[in-house]
């Protein structure tokens, strides 16, 4: 019968191309508008790290004195000092870890006909690439020693290397940054996280940095901070190592822990760290809180997906609302139409179930007509989204989860609307429409 | 077997309230062809209606084969009247955008008949009224009467009980009035049961019993002759 029905569909469409045209432009609009917001939101809130991403934590302390409470959502700093850092990096609790600054050079190639440029860094342990699953193109990471006893070696995003080397093969080959040469240990392929969760308070959809050095060349090369600092001491500095032991907040930390028992130990642990700390004259709340948050966690925590967006997909809801309100007109006019054939029909035998079957069908097949349309414009409208919006550049493709929503969404609201038209057809009395015309 | 006792209908538009039919009382044996007549807004095509259960009805009973229509829900009233009842209009009724073929195949559908032997059924009953060399034409590319014959093959299509026919002649000119009407005759010998409305009262005398509607009451209701007998007169 289902096929009866859709030949039935198709044979009123060829009949009404009028009509059943708006039908569908209306729906594809309406769609349209909500694939588009909800692709943005859908991409800004999925979880990056599937399988993961419940075991990897950021690490937060509340460093504050008395009086002062930082201003980030929860009331604890997104970031930590550097003495805190290096201290807490000393745990054997966590399965990897890994320290984290957004720092940056100048890069001098030594290609002829390129002038120097600059360059974004990740200052971080080697656990970082095995942690967020970096995928490697050539090389690996440097080995684990390089955590604490400095080296400079480096490794670069396929982008640079492109750049650079022609795509080639440069592990083993030097880079000159701010006029030091780095030995190239690995090269990475294109890994653009979505959001970038690992650092989401310095541009959660900005683009990954290009280069990725240890962590413990930062005494070394005095590296500047090309992220967000934090400080609520007026401390003055005479010297990098007065930075670093102050109580300036300006690094992250990322811990893997594999097992909710190593999850609560690192929970006690930290406890224990500001009790340990408090002789020292640190951590002057009494209440002085402490937290580790998993991705998922942290981005929520950061408002990745801020609520303007949640009020626009209300918004491009009511819009699909007020383009079904439309669809049902007309589909009332051009079923009010068809109301004879429906009499005939139902003397020579159909319930009203099975007219109100056909309809349903009916409005299903011109809504699967309006979501592909959807579909179309929503390229369109994700097309504006990346003129508007460069930083969302990478938000904006639909995958096939998105397609099969907005299929389903436009299948789901036609029927939706067709209810009360099919229904309202399908029990009119047949005998008014078979009287002598 | 078809029986109606006491059958009431009642239409009520706003303030007017139209006795349609008041105690509407009517039995029609099997294979017997008969006619109805009356002036125009007696009652005549509500009897109908309510005999092919398009219509509901107000009070009395009504029997389909020992059957109480009115304990029946819409989905087996459907069926009964998908399988036992063909009806014929005045205007035709075709479906205009389907093709001969397919308009035969209506009733067919909703009886869940496989397509082989929908496509026998439809071949067999096009060929019974003589058109089936016409199977793609629309209905708009026939003549009145060849329109009316399809219809018929529509009606018959699914081999029913009984065949209900509202003023199948009224738009045809005398001639073509004439080919349907011989055609339900011999539909009619074939055994199935035809209840007819008409105007026309040369037609209506061909059929085994006439019965004359006015305002709602069958007016000179004679006990039931046996059909065979009014066949071999
Ligand atoms: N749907 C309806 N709503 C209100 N009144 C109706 C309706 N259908 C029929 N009637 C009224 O019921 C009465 C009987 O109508 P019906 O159509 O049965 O007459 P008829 O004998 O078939 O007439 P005709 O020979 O003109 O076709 C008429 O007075 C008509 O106005
Ligand atoms: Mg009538």
């Amino acid at each position: 019968m289902f096929q009866y029905y859709l030949k039935l569909s198709w044979l009123s469409i060829k009949r009404t191309p009028m009509l059943s045209a708006l039908m569908v432009i209306a729906i594809g609009l309406g769609i349209s508008v909500s694939i588009t917001v909800l692709t943005v939101d859908y991409l800004m809130s999925k979880d990056p790290l599937p399988g993961k991403s419940h075991k990897l934590f950021h690490v937060q302390l509340d460093t504050y004195n008395k009086g002062n409470t930082d201003s980030a959502p929860g009331g604890l700093p997104y970031q930590l000092t550097y003495q805190d850092l290096m201290n807490l990096s000393r745990s054997e609790i966590p399965s990897k870890q890994s320290r984290s600054l957004r720092s940056g050079f100048s890069v001098i190639p030594e290609k002829v006909g390129l002038t120097p440029f600059s360059r974004s860094a990740r200052v971080i342990d080697n656990d970082f690439f095995e942690m967020f699953k970096v995928p490697f193109l050539f090389g690996s990471p440097w080995e684990d020693e390089v955590n604490n006893k400095a080296k400079k070696v480096v490794v670069i995003a396929k982008r640079l290397n492109d750049k650079l080397f022609d795509g080639e093969n440069s592990v083993g080959k030097t880079i000159n940054l701010d006029k030091q040469l780095f030995t190239i240990v690995g090269v990475i392929d294109t890994w653009e996280p979505t959001p970038r969760f690992y650092d989401v308070n310095n541009g959660a959809f900005s683009d990954t940095e290009q280069l990725f050095i240890p962590f413990s060349l930062i005494p070394v090369l005095e590296l500047p901070s090309w992220g967000s600092n934090n400080a609520w001491k007026s401390e003055v500095f005479e010297s990098y190592e007065d930075k670093l032991r102050s109580e300036t907040m300006w690094l992250q930390y990322w811990v893997q822990l594999d097992t909710k028992a190593k999850q609560e130990e690192y929970r006690e642990f930290l406890a224990g760290y500001v009790e340990q700390q408090r002789p020292l004259g640190r951590f002057e709340k009494e209440d002085a809180k402490t937290d580790i948050k998993d991705v998922v966690q942290w981005m929520e925590n950061n408002r990745v997906v801020s609520d303007d967006n949640s009020v626009l997909v209300g918004l491009s809801f009511m819009f699909l609302a007020v383009c079904m309100l439309n669809t049902i007109a007309l589909l009332l006019a051009k079923y009010l139409k068809r109301a004879p054939e429906v009499g005939v029909r139902r003397a020579l035998g159909a319930s009203k179930l099975e007219i109100f079957t056909q309809h349903i069908v009916d409005v299903g097949l011109i809504g699967l007509a309006g979501g592909a349309l959807g579909l179309l414009l929503g390229q369109l409208g994700l097309l504006g989204v990346k003129s508007l919006y460069a930083n969302y550049e990478r938000l904006v493709n639909m995958d096939l989860t998105l397609i099969a929503t907005a299929i389903g969404l436009a299948i789901g609201a036609s029927i939706i609307a067709g209810l009360y038209p099919a229904w309202l057809i399908c029990r009119t009395n047949p005998s008014i429409y078979l009287k002598t015309q | 077997m078809l029986k109606m006792n006491n059958i009431k209908k009642v239409f009520r538009t706003d303030l007017v309230e139209t006795h349609a039919l008041r105690d509407f009382s009517l039995q029609v044996e099997e294979k017997e062809f008969v006619a109805v007549t009356g002036p125009s807004g007696s009652g005549k095509t509500t009897f109908l209606n309510i005999t092919g259960m398009l219509e509901t009805f107000d009070g009395g009973v009504y029997e389909l084969d020992n059957e109480d229509v009115s304990k029946l829900n819409d989905k087996q009233r459907s069926r009964l009247r998908n399988e036992k009842i063909g009806f014929i209009f005045q205007s035709f009724n075709l479906i205009p955008d389907l093709n001969l073929f397919d308009n035969v195949d209506v009733p067919l559908r909703y009886r869940g008949f496989n397509a082989k032997e929908r496509k026998q059924r439809i071949e067999n009953a096009l060929e019974r009224v003589g058109l089936s060399a016409r199977l793609k034409h629309l209905p708009s590319q026939l003549s009145g009467g060849q329109q009316q014959r399809v219809a018929i093959a529509r009606a018959l299509a699914g081999d029913p009980r009984f065949l209900l026919a509202d003023e199948p002649t009224g738009n045809l000119d005398s001639l073509m009035a004439r080919q349907v009407m011989q055609l339900l005759e011999e539909i009619n010998q074939q055994g199935t049961t035809i209840i007819m409305v008409t105007h026309d009262s040369e037609l209506a005398r061909r059929a085994h019993r006439n019965i004359h509607i006015v305002d709602g009451q069958v007016s000179d209701y004679q006990d039931l002759q046996p059909v065979l007998d009014v066949a071999e007169a």
